[in-house]
């Protein structure tokens, strides 16, 4: 009877792990193959013909092209600043040790449970009071703020992971506090600062909710300009430009990935100790 | 002059004291142990020497220059850490190097130091391994070249043996030893195993509670303790509570609370009529008094009988109930047979010179 029990267990969670996949994979196949439906009109699926008229239409639609210009850009910035601030908060919070260490390490989290929407409201208005009016400042000032959280999360991660005693040998061994923080804290944290600036990144190119708020008529990231295409003029345009978007947040996230990939040669961070080659 | 010295070094933490007022010093080449129970400071001690904490008063010393001010890396001392703390990402030689290279050592001659230090601690053959791929003993042997490369003028090793497993802690107890005085390194070993601090020490100092309880030589301080603390610490024993009474020619009468009077040995600090505890080790006491009695030297004897006999390798180890229900932990070398049977009422004894008297409730 246990041995049954352990066996359906095993069939669930098989099972659960392909219907999410389905779930996960299915709409995205869907958009992938909609997008090079050689038809003139919106019609079933499978598409009959296949053709890259879409993609034409995209490349030669300013609106798109302005929109994923200005999420490209938006998602560069963003990602470089909210990293190095990030990182910096997240050594900060892992040397302090007095009160209310707890309280500010909440603090700095919070927006990770705040809604995008409230985010972006509170910040067209708090813009709007101190007079900030230029949409491409609004939206970059938008995007740190909801990543930031996530740079400072992963970096905390790989932070806590590196025992104080690593420090402490290389001052005992004459290196001094800045030295030892770039000979050692530095390297072994880096994993967890590069899948800061992946969250980031993607979650910049990505959003949609706080970016409708920020928007200016000649500030629109790409998004924002496929929802309001979508309650304009539907057509399967949005789901070339659904590609495009996939396609440049996955070219991001793979050269970052071959970046840290490169570190390996020289050391993996925190997971170094488990079995890499000799 | 002494390579280290520490003079009435204090250290709190808010109302706490977790150093309270120690003084001791290590000749150069010499291996001190600093033994003790759990949070009675000798990490607190190594800190302050390294430069990782500062002393709230007193002075630490090196080669007679006070230390006081001067950060970590301003001093030079090779520390061996419970985890080892090797650097994960570095390779064997890199965590070797990498004292050599802060430390202004001549370049061009690293690579030499550090193919030394490999081979003095064995490890020809793992030199561009990373920590992870190495054993336990392995790691411990890495950590402590690290520790040596820089020719420090005090290495200090917080329980350098405790991450291994007793096997290994025996063997590498004695290559530890062997590479220290290869390189005469004048060094403070912490451990709470007494073991290991009487076989790698020369001196030894038993703290409790952040103060220094007692100082010697290993021998002495088995031989000689002057606190219960000290003798419960530092091996097993058998405890007498009563009260001294007057003798001759340095021993005395003593009277236990169980009824039981036997003769110890008394110096000129002890008090007639004074409450003292009498311990003697279990290997000092014998079955059977024939072996023991010889003309004209007192002995102690006591009549009981034997509850349990265990055998541990080369040990025997009996319990023996004596009046008054208490019993005595008894060992013997087992010479392959035993002659003893549990239930057997036996005669006890110890000579007077065996028992160790210390003031009471110390
Ligand atoms: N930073 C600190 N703040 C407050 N108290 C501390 C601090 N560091 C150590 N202590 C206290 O000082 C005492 C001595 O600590 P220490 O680490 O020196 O003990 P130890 O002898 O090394 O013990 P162990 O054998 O467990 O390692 C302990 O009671 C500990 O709680
Ligand atoms: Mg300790």
């Amino acid at each position: 009877m246990k041995r049954f029990i352990d066996h359906a267990a095993a069939w669930l969670s098989v099972a659960n792990l392909v219907i999410v996949l389905i779930f996960l994979v299915f709409p995205i196949i869907v958009a992938i193959t909609m997008s090079f439906d050689g038809r003139e009109y919106l019609g079933r699926f499978p598409p009959p013909v296949y053709s890259l008229r879409w993609y034409e239409r995209f490349i030669s639609d300013t609106y798109y092209l302005t929109g994923l210009a200005t999420s490209l850009k938006l998602a560069t910035i963003a990602t470089i600043v909210s990293t190095a601030a990030g990182v910096c908060t997240a050594i900060g919070l892992d040397r302090y040790e007095g009160p209310g260490k707890q309280a500010l390490e909440t603090l700095f989290l919070s927006s990770l449970v705040v809604p995008a929407v409230v985010i972006g409201f509170a910040l067209l208005l708090s813009f709007a009071m101190v007079g900030v009016f230029d949409g491409f400042t609004r939206l970059l000032a938008g995007h740190i703020i909801i990543t930031f959280p996530y740079t400072v999360r992963t970096t905390l991660a790989g932070l806590v992971g590196i025992r104080k005693t690593l420090t402490e040998a290389a001052m005992s061994l004459g290196a001094t506090e800045r030295r030892a923080f770039w000979d050692i804290t530095f390297p072994l944290a880096r994993t967890g600062m590069v899948a800061g600036a992946v969250f980031a990144f993607a979650f910049s190119m990505d959003d949609v909710a706080v970016s409708l708020f920020l928007t200016s008529p000649d500030s629109y990231t790409l998004p924002v300009a496929m929802v309001s295409m979508m309650r304009t003029n539907f057509d399967l345009t949005i789901a070339a430009a659904s590609v495009v978007l996939m396609v440049f947040t996955f070219a991001l996230i793979l050269f970052l990935d071959w970046a840290v990939g490169l570190d390996r040669l020289i050391g993996k961070g925190v997971f170094s100790s488990q079995g890499e080659p000799s | 002059m002494s390579v280290l010295q520490l003079s009435h070094v204090t250290k709190r933490y808010g109302a706490f004291i977790a150093v309270d007022d120690i003084s001791f010093s290590v000749e150069k080449g010499k291996i001190l142990s600093l033994l003790g129970p759990s949070g009675c400071g000798k990490t607190t001690t190594l800190r302050m020497i390294s430069g990782f904490e500062v002393a709230n008063e007193g002075a630490v010393m090196f080669s007679g220059i006070d230390m006081k001010g001067r950060r970590p890396y301003e001093r030079n001392v090779g520390l061996l850490f419970q985890d080892y703390a090797l650097f994960p990402h570095m390779t064997v030689v890199e965590n070797i190097a990498y004292g050599l290279k802060h430390r202004k050592f001549d370049k061009a001659k690293i690579p030499d130091r550090v193919a030394e230090m490999v081979s003095l601690v064995k490890l020809k053959g793992f030199e561009h391994r990373r920590p992870g791929r190495l054993s336990g003993g392995q790691q411990q042997r890495v950590a402590l070249a690290r520790a040596l490369a820089t020719y420090p003028e005090v290495v200090l090793l917080d329980e350098p043996l405790s991450a291994l497993d007793a096997k290994l802690r025996q063997e590498l107890r004695f290559e530890l030893k062997e590479i220290l005085a290869a390189v005469n390194a004048t060094t403070i070993v912490v451990t709470h195993d007494q073991e290991e601090a009487m076989s790698l020490g020369d001196s030894v100092i038993v703290m409790s509670g952040g103060k220094i309880m007692q100082q010697g030589a290993p021998t002495e301080i088995y031989a000689d303790p002057k606190t219960r603390f000290v003798a419960e610490f530092i091996g097993r024993s058998n405890w007498f509570s009563g009260q001294l009474a007057p003798g001759t020619g340095g021993l005395a009468k003593f009277k236990a609370t169980s009824g039981i009077n036997m003769i110890v040995p008394v110096s000129g600090g002890h008090l007639t009529g004074g409450q003292y505890d009498v311990c003697v080790r279990p290997e000092r006491i014998q079955i059977d008094a024939a072996t023991v009695a010889s003309a004209g030297t007192p002995v102690n004897e006591i009549r009981g009988a034997i509850r349990d006999i265990a055998h541990l390798g080369a040990d025997l180890h009996l319990v023996v109930e004596i009046a008054g229900g208490q019993l005595l932990t008894v060992t013997e070398k087992y010479t392959g047979q035993t002659l003893e049977q549990t239930g057997q009422e036996v005669s006890i004894s110890f000579r007077p010179r065996d028992c160790i008297v210390v003031p009471s409730g110390s």
